[in-house]
């Protein structure tokens, strides 16, 4: 049983859901599954040394990756209302549309 | 043998966390992912990691099923029965590297060493794990800059 092995695993399966992924939530998942994988590696590398001050650091980790979810969970929120969808591509797609839209009428 | 089998759950709910097609579904699964995690840490000796892994991760699925309920389109398909058999298939098969493999040379060996010592020994893996975060970044910034040229057509 390979604790590091596990972890690269799991960061592998969080990079190819990034990748592939086209709804929001599922990239926040896919986030969260290379924090879980990150931290897990730190957690099994603490214990194997023995060390208390590792889980100090840990917690301020835990602190740091909940804030960030925290942050991105209200922008995908507000980017959602704003568009009227959690796709990636036909975000982009109304964004561009937008631009040009704002573009054109800057030129009139 | 504990271990092997909650390495095997936390894989197995990370793929069906990441590709069911319900989003309500998929948070579920990814509770289970928090919930094994909080497991390992706790057999490991890691008690506080393993307590605030817990608090952590209820409140983020909190938020999640919410925003979830929130964000997902009512109409879309559900998983299929065959499709959920082959994710955890896959999640079993992905699961097998980390119970059969080692990258260790030997065990205990940073049982009495110090932070900085246990750091040392692993700078092979580090050098390894910074050059596949490299990696990464590379393919990331080549994908974007061909769905940029693709666009662009």
């Amino acid at each position: 049983m390979d604790f590091v092995i596990l972890s690269l695993v799991m960061m592998g399966i969080g990079i190819y859901g990034l990748l592939t992924n086209r709804q929001l939530l599922k990239v926040f998942i896919s986030i969260e599954l290379i924090a879980i994988a990150a931290t897990l590696n730190f957690v099994m590398l603490v214990s194997s040394a023995g060390q208390g001050l590792g889980q100090a650091f840990l917690i301020l980790a835990f602190s740091t990756d909940t804030a960030v979810s925290g942050v991105v969970l209200a922008l995908l929120v507000i980017v959602t209302k704003k568009y009227g969808t959690s796709n990636i591509n036909d975000i982009l797609t109304m964004h561009e549309k937008r631009e040009s839209e704002a573009e054109e009428y800057g030129d009139a | 043998m504990i271990l092997e089998i909650l390495s095997i759950g936390l894989i197995v709910s990370a793929c069906l966390a990441l590709f069911l097609d319900e989003v309500v579904y998929s948070v579920a699964a990814l509770s289970g992912t928090f919930l094994f995690t909080a497991l390992l840490y706790y057999v490991n000796g890691a008690i506080y990691a393993a307590i605030f892994q817990f608090v952590v991760g209820v409140g983020t699925l909190a938020i999640l099923f919410l925003s979830g309920e929130m964000l997902s389109d009512k109409s879309r398909k559900k998983t299929s029965p065959k499709k959920l058999s082959a994710l955890i298939g896959v999640g079993l098969v992905l699961s097998l590297p980390a119970i059969f493999l080692s990258i260790s040379s030997s065990k205990g060996v940073y049982s009495n060493a110090s932070f900085g010592g246990a750091l040392w020994h692993l700078s092979g893996v580090d050098v390894i794990l910074q050059a596949l975060v490299i990696l990464t970044v590379a393919l990331g910034i080549a994908i974007i800059l061909y769905e940029q040229k693709k666009g662009g057509k």
